[in-house]
């Protein structure tokens, strides 16, 4: 229900704003709900306000669980 | 996120549907609850690798789909109104209510505008104060924050002319509902990724506990779809439900507070309509009373009526996930993407429209 | 009326069967992209209405030129003279009226057209946001077997010439407050391109990819001859920049216009000889094979995604909305 894609923060503006990038595409968006926000960070952003920052890499859990992945798919 | 990239590569993701062969040595179903979930599954193609056993059923995801006839006739009934501006979210556009829509409205003169952002209907509001602006603000936990923090800015501005129709609802609650109905018997949720990012996976754990539901957030690309539908079949095959985290990139554990922070200064908790499964407590997010005047309902005396839907229409139950959509009657007969009559079928993220898009007559397969 | 009707997709096809059924039928009126004539002409007329009048790869004035230009070239005919109608609002700059008259002059002048009579009318203000264009281009067949999508066979292969939606892609950027770096329309009068594969036998047809996208076309050419067509999502030639607007604003991109961009149909053996006279022009550069015609599901265009998985390609409904579900 909520279409919500990463971009990267290229500016601050003001107490509530920042210039980021979604691939080539510059975008102003509000910083409101993410209040820690920095430049350089990458954001997802949902109708124009940022809502939380992406990490880098995806957890252990995950990596644990395609090692059972790849043991059902088999040879 | 929504869109298709090739990071998910074809390999891993038929190593996924050859796990979830293995795994699923029984019927199982799993509701989907994300209207954006729906699209990308479609949208990539994603059924056709799914075992039989496996049956993937499209809950109440898509906000638009689950405001009620009467809270949609009452966003059109801001049309009649003089010197007004109706910003809306595209999604809402083309939505049928009793007799019309915001597309119709605007072709005969209504100042209709479609906004990207809830910032947007403010500036509308900030660069005209000859002018009312109601913003027709729709939308989960992932949308309300963004409206909660336009109120207050318009609170703190000290504006006249900017309110907010209130339609914001909550998801958790509606899980509990179609959790209870034991006619769902549902082995698994597959829980939406962005809502989520808001409430953090607290919300959810009374499913595992309570209802022994499997559960796993899932991103929305290919990879990490079929991943948390893995997972879930897991749970189930090794009768361990909890609520499993497959989005982590984006979800934290304990959620945003600073957007639920927001929320709760603003909104507060109310019992609301749901087309299809009635009035659930305490999931429906109204402004609260000091903020009332930027509360078109207590402005401008927007009344929410309850409206029967229209006559043969079964969004209520394709949204419960009791019937498929080509089960309707109406479905490709007289409601069409074209000529729809419930909202499941004209938004862009319901299960009729998206089963009509991409499914009609059968999934074509690619033969190499 | 509503908007939608205008946008290309399943209403406007409504609203011009419903025009049509007006009017006693033409055999004459076989809703391809233009007609040909007794005689061996072809004709074309084409309404321009694009906000903003100016943007990155044109404006009106070129486009004008190019989408009529274009209609006639997938239909195997050389323009040769054109009919212009102004429509201005009242107040409309001159000195702005007549760069976009440059901007079409140049592209006539470079296809060797000839304007050869037109029409002007000023209207009061509000009635033509600015300026509204339309032309009528005249030219001559220049392939002996018609082009058309009865041609279809199973086992055709379908090329798409450039990446689909710059046009679309550029104008939603504008209209909803988006910067994009390295995006602009592709813009551009196809017939130096698509001329050098008229020669080759087994061309079945070819359409530009205007309104509604590369997703009607498909499906319009699929539903006339009664065939499926399957298509690969990796092997379109995708523009990123295009690609981010899509996923910001929730559009399809399948469905975004194109007003430099073709879809070419050729017998499957003659695919490859097709692609290298295609990609010898610039336009062409990024030209690729992304599908073929098959027996199975007539009627219905498939998209093997980049998962591996199926589904159907649909036509956009009416207009193209930017949505936050």
């Amino acid at each position: 229900m909520c279409l919500a894609i990463p971009h990267k923060v290229i500016a601050l503006k003001g107490a509530n704003r920042a210039l980021s990038l979604a691939g080539p595409v510059e975008v102003e968006i509000r910083t409101d709900l993410v209040p820690q926000i920095e430049v350089g960070d990458m954001v997802l952003v949902h109708a124009g306000f940022a809502i939380e920052k992406l990490l880098e890499e995806e957890t252990e859990e995950l990596e644990k669980l395609w090692e059972e992945i790849r043991e059902l798919a088999g040879p | 996120m929504q869109a298709l990239r090739p990071g998910d590569s074809r390999e891993r993701i038929e190593l996924l549907s050859k796990a979830l062969h293995k795994l699923a040595d029984r019927p199982i179903k799993v509701m989907e609850v994300c209207g954006t979930h729906t699209v990308s599954i479609f949208r990539q193609g994603l059924r056709a690798l799914l075992p039989e056993n496996c049956s993937l059923v499209s809950g109440p995801g898509c906000p638009v789909c689950v405001t009620s006839q009467g809270e949609i006739d009452a966003a059109l009934s801001l049309a009649e109104r003089e010197n007004t501006i109706i910003a809306t979210y595209g999604d809402m556009l083309r939505v049928p209510g009793t007799g019309t829509t915001l597309a119709e409205e605007r072709s005969r003169g209504a100042d209709v505008r479609v906004v990207t952002s809830a910032d947007q209907a403010l500036s509308l509001a900030l660069n005209d104060r000859t002018r009312s602006v109601v913003f027709l603000a729709v939308g989960f936990e992932t949308t309300a924050p963004a409206t909660a923090s336009v109120v207050l800015d318009a609170w703190r501005e000290g504006l006249h002319n900017f309110m907010v129709l209130g339609l914001h609802k909550s998801v958790p609650p509606a899980l509990g509902t179609l959790a209870s109905d034991t006619d769902m018997d549902l082995d698994a949720f597959l829980l939406p990724g962005h809502v989520s990012v808001i409430t953090g996976l607290a919300a959810y754990r009374f499913l595992p506990e309570r209802w022994e539901i499997a559960c796993a957030v899932a991103g929305f690309e290919a990879e990490g779809i079929m991943t948390a539908l893995v997972e879930v079949a897991r749970q189930i095959r090794i009768k361990r439900p909890r609520v499993a985290s497959l989005y982590s990139r984006a979800v934290r554990p304990e959620g945003n507070g600073a957007a639920r922070d927001v929320m709760d200064r603003v909104f507060t908790l109310g019992d609301a309509p749901w087309r299809g499964l009635g009035v659930i407590p305490s999931s429906g997010y109204f402004l609260k009373k000091e903020f009332a005047r930027f509360d078109a309902v207590e402005r401008l005396g927007v009344t929410v009526k309850e409206v029967p839907p229209p006559a043969g229409c079964r969004c209520g139950d394709v949204l419960k996930g009791l019937i498929d959509p080509p089960s309707c009657d109406l479905f490709g007969r007289s409601c069409t993407p074209v000529h729809p009559v419930g909202p499941c079928m004209v938004s862009t993220e319901g299960s009729c429209a998206a089963y009509y898009r991409f499914q009609k007559r059968g999934c074509p397969a690619w033969k190499d | 009326m509503s908007i939608g009707h205008g946008a290309g997709g399943s209403l406007t096809q409504e609203l011009i069967d419903l025009i049509k059924g007006s009017f006693d039928g033409s055999p004459l009126a076989d809703d391809e992209d233009c007609a040909i004539l007794p005689g061996g002409f072809a004709v074309t007329i084409d309404g321009y209405t694009v906000s903003p009048l100016s943007f990155e790869g044109g404006d009106i004035g070129k486009l004008s030129i190019c989408g009529s230009v274009n209609d006639l070239s997938v239909r195997g005919a050389k323009p040769l003279y054109l009919a212009l109608g102004v429509i201005a609002e009242e107040g409309f700059p001159v000195r702005e009226l007549l760069r976009y008259m440059e901007s079409a002059a140049s592209v006539c002048r470079s296809l060797g057209i000839e304007l050869v009579t037109g029409d002007s009318k000023v209207v009061p203000g509000g009635q033509a946001d600015g300026l509204f264009l339309s032309t009528c281009c005249l030219g001559r067949m220049e392939r002996e077997t018609p082009l058309g999508a009865d041609n279809l066979r199973p086992g055709d292969a379908v090329i798409v010439t450039c990446p689909p939606g710059l046009h679309g892609a550029t104008i939603a950027a504008h209209r909803y407050g988006l910067k994009v770096r390295g995006l602009s329309s592709d813009c551009a009068a196809l017939w130096p391109m698509l001329k050098n594969i008229l020669p080759v036998d087994g061309l079945r047809c070819m359409r530009d990819c205007t309104r509604g996208g590369l997703a009607t076309v498909l499906c319009e050419w699929s539903e006339k001859a009664r065939l499926g067509i399957e298509i690969d999502e990796s092997l379109i030639p995708w523009d990123e920049a295009a690609l981010s607007v899509c996923d910001i604003l929730g559009f399809e991109p399948l469905h975004m216009a194109g007003e430099g961009c073709a879809a070419v149909a050729v017998e499957g053996e003659e695919a490859q000889r097709t692609l290298a006279l295609l990609k010898e022009h610039d336009l062409g550069e990024k030209a690729s094979i992304i599908g073929r015609v098959t027996r199975e599901h007539p009627g219905l265009v498939g998209i093997r995604t980049y998962s591996g998985g199926t589904r159907l390609v649909d036509r956009p409904v009416g207009e193209l909305l930017p949505r936050i579900c």
